[in-house]
């Protein structure tokens, strides 16, 4: 039997090329989609990972989560600097560090923060060592520069440059997966300093990233050399875009979140609640997406299902030799199911391995593009949902086994109905 | 090898007013050889299709032995022609893509009645009918050696019945003639009913019965003295 239907499906190659690779299209559709959704989820939820608590100043929750989390440049308003000095000295704070950004160099944010900072989140160096003065910098595992390297901050990405400012690269950190991979870190007093900010002085929503940046400010307290000062004190400290903080336990974040919300001029938030609010956003638009793929699939099993028919109906007089010649109407049954599932079941195989190819390749590309892993992994829900659609599948297959079945032998070797 | 006996049969079509066929009566003893002739429409491949329980009777029975197939229902009637009647058709009905050897083999795999004996059969019916190469493709093969490979196809199960329609009307006078010889003989030699549809005079004459059908009823039953 087996003979036979590989030796029908071998005269008819291209009708069963193009059938196969319909279907495997619109099963690379809905698989590709609900994939990428799952990696776009897992991905970020990595990278927010460590991110226990933001505080910034009052405006966009969503935008502070994007800046810090996934570094992504946009004007953020400051938040004073006594808060950070506040935070330093409070004992529901393990520890508290500002993230200071607005500077690029070739694409690759600079980000100012602290050692414990980096100390803290980052996995541990592949190379040099933490920086220990204002003009040392620490870079991510996808940044394309080599220890000893120089650099010269621009102003926004493509803005002016800080021509007398110039980092020396001393250590290359483990990669993290996140969009911190593609940082430069400097001391937070450089970026101060860079930038000419000093307590009580901060500039208001601060525009960072604007391109046409032109604002005077000396870079005269820059000082290479300079060794760090990571203590702050009320009064003394510059203000900054975010703080990032790791409460001391559960509670304390809880507790924290509450003050830092009710206090004028500050907002708190944790990343994780509000990548929660955005995957909700994020799972509407796989559900239209989900939808559109499951109608395409309809649409691919309706066609498939007149060209079967057609075949059957063409192949009236075949299947009736067959049973004259005594074949047993449940072997027509079986021959014409089998042909039109193994079809089905090659175009579904093909589709799950496209699908996942295809989003290999987009999260790689995102990854390139913005630092982070997307990982593209199978779910059993997956597979329920693939052995659903072969469910479907055998149904379907069976209606055109059904009318093979009832062909009358003699009818169908006269070639009439 | 069972006698074949028809009574009452009438054969109705939809939207005529005459019966297709009306045989009230025949009868073919086991190992008879009988030609069925006549003009296109009179009834020919109706009488054989309803012989080999393709087509019910409208009214009537066929009996074989003690078996009426005009009662059996389709799938019995399936399982009853593919182990008793071996069927040669005007048109072969080989499956391109599958060697002659494969083509005999089909009927008897799809029935799942083929095993290693019967596979070993097969080579010798190919053999038999003169096909050398039993795994040549079929489609390569001439239309002559084409009706060989079908005459081994419906000997495979060792029938009691050949039934043959118009199995020498696509082929050239010389391979018609030798295929009816072989047909003959093959039914001779296992004492297989045979009964064949066929305009070919040569072929009707080698057989010793012919009946002669016209307007679905015969016209005419002659036995030659053997």
């Amino acid at each position: 039997m087996l003979r036979f239907i590989l030796a029908d499906l071998g005269r008819l190659k291209a009708g069963s090329f193009v059938v196969v690779l319909l279907i495997a299209l619109a099963v690379a559709l809905g698989t590709g989609v609900t994939l990428q959704e799952r990696a776009l989820r897992l991905g970020s939820a990595r990278a927010a990972d460590r991110f226990d608590l933001v505080i910034g100043a009052p405006g966009s929750e969503t935008q502070l989560v994007l800046s810090t989390v996934f570094l992504q440049p946009a004007a953020l308003p400051l938040v004073p600097g006594e808060v950070l000095a506040g935070l330093q000295d409070d004992p529901r704070v393990a520890w508290a560090a500002p993230v200071g950004f607005g500077d690029f160099h070739r694409g690759h944010p600079v980000v100012g923060t602290t050692t414990r900072l980096i100390a803290e989140t980052a996995p541990g160096f592949a190379g040099g060592r933490m920086f220990a003065a204002e003009g040392e910098a620490v870079i991510g595992a996808r940044v394309d520069l080599a220890l000893g390297d120089g650099i010269t901050p621009t102003h926004g990405e493509i803005g002016h440059d800080h021509d007398e400012v110039r980092y020396r690269v001393v250590g290359r950190l483990e990669p993290t997966g996140t969009p911190w991979d593609r940082a430069i870190l400097v001391p937070i007093q450089a970026v101060w300093h860079v930038h000419g900010m000093e307590a009580g002085h901060g500039e208001e929503a601060h525009d960072h990233a604007e391109e046409d940046h032109d604002h005077d400010h000396g870079h005269a307290g820059f000082d290479p050399d300079a060794p760090l000062a990571e203590d702050w004190h009320d009064g003394e400290t510059p203000d900054v875009p975010a703080i990032l903080v790791k409460p001391a336990s559960i509670a304390d974040a809880y507790r924290l979140r509450q003050d830092y919300r009710v206090e004028e001029g500050t907002l708190a938030i944790f990343p994780a609640e509000v990548l929660t609010n955005l995957y909700g956003t994020l799972g509407d638009a796989r559900q239209v997406l989900a939808a559109v793929a499951a109608a395409a699939q309809g649409l691919v099993a309706a066609a498939l299902l007149l060209v079967t028919i057609t075949h059957v109906g063409q192949r009236r007089r075949q299947i009736g030799a067959l049973r004259a010649l005594g074949a047993p109407r449940g072997a027509i049954f079986a021959l014409v199911w089998s042909e039109l599932f193994a079809l089905i079941a090659c175009g579904v195989a093909l589709g799950l391995v496209l699908g996942w190819l295809a989003a290999r390749l987009l999260s790689r590309m995102i990854a390139d593009r913005q630092g982070f892993d997307l990982p593209v992994e199978l779910a059993a829900a997956d597979f329920a949902g693939l052995g659903l659609l072969l469910a479907a599948a055998a149904l379907l297959a069976a209606l055109p086994a059904w009318m093979a079945y009832r062909q009358s032998p003699v009818a169908s070797l006269r070639g009439q109905a | 090898m069972p006698d074949l006996h028809l009574s009452g049969i009438q054969v109705l079509f939809p939207g005529l007013d005459a019966p297709a066929l009306h045989i009230p009566e025949l009868t073919l003893p086991a190992g008879g050889r009988l030609a069925v002739a006549g003009p296109s429409g009179s009834g020919k491949s109706t009488l054989v299709n309803v012989i080999a329980g393709l087509e019910r009777p409208s009214r009537g029975r066929v009996l074989w032995g003690g078996t009426d197939i005009a009662a059996l229902s389709e799938s019995a009637r399936d399982r009853w022609r593919g182990a008793n009647i071996g069927l040669v058709m005007q048109d072969f009905h080989l499956f391109p893509g599958l060697s002659a050897l494969e083509n005999v083999l089909l009927p008897a795999r799809l029935a799942r009645v083929a095993d290693r004996a019967m596979a070993d059969r097969a080579g010798e019916l190919l053999a038999e009918v003169g096909l050398t190469r039993p795994g040549q493709k079929v489609e390569t093969l001439s239309r002559g050696e084409m009706q060989r490979v079908a005459v081994a196809r419906a000997l495979l199960r060792q029938p009691g019945v050949i039934v043959a329609d118009e199995p020498t009307a696509s082929l050239d006078p010389a391979n018609a003639a030798a295929l009816g010889a072989l047909l003959d003989g093959l039914a001779q030699r296992t004492g297989a009913t045979l009964i064949v549809v066929s305009h070919d005079p040569g072929l009707i004459a080698r057989l010793p019965r012919r009946i002669a059908l016209a307007g679905g009823l015969i016209r005419d039953d002659t036995e030659r003295a053997a």
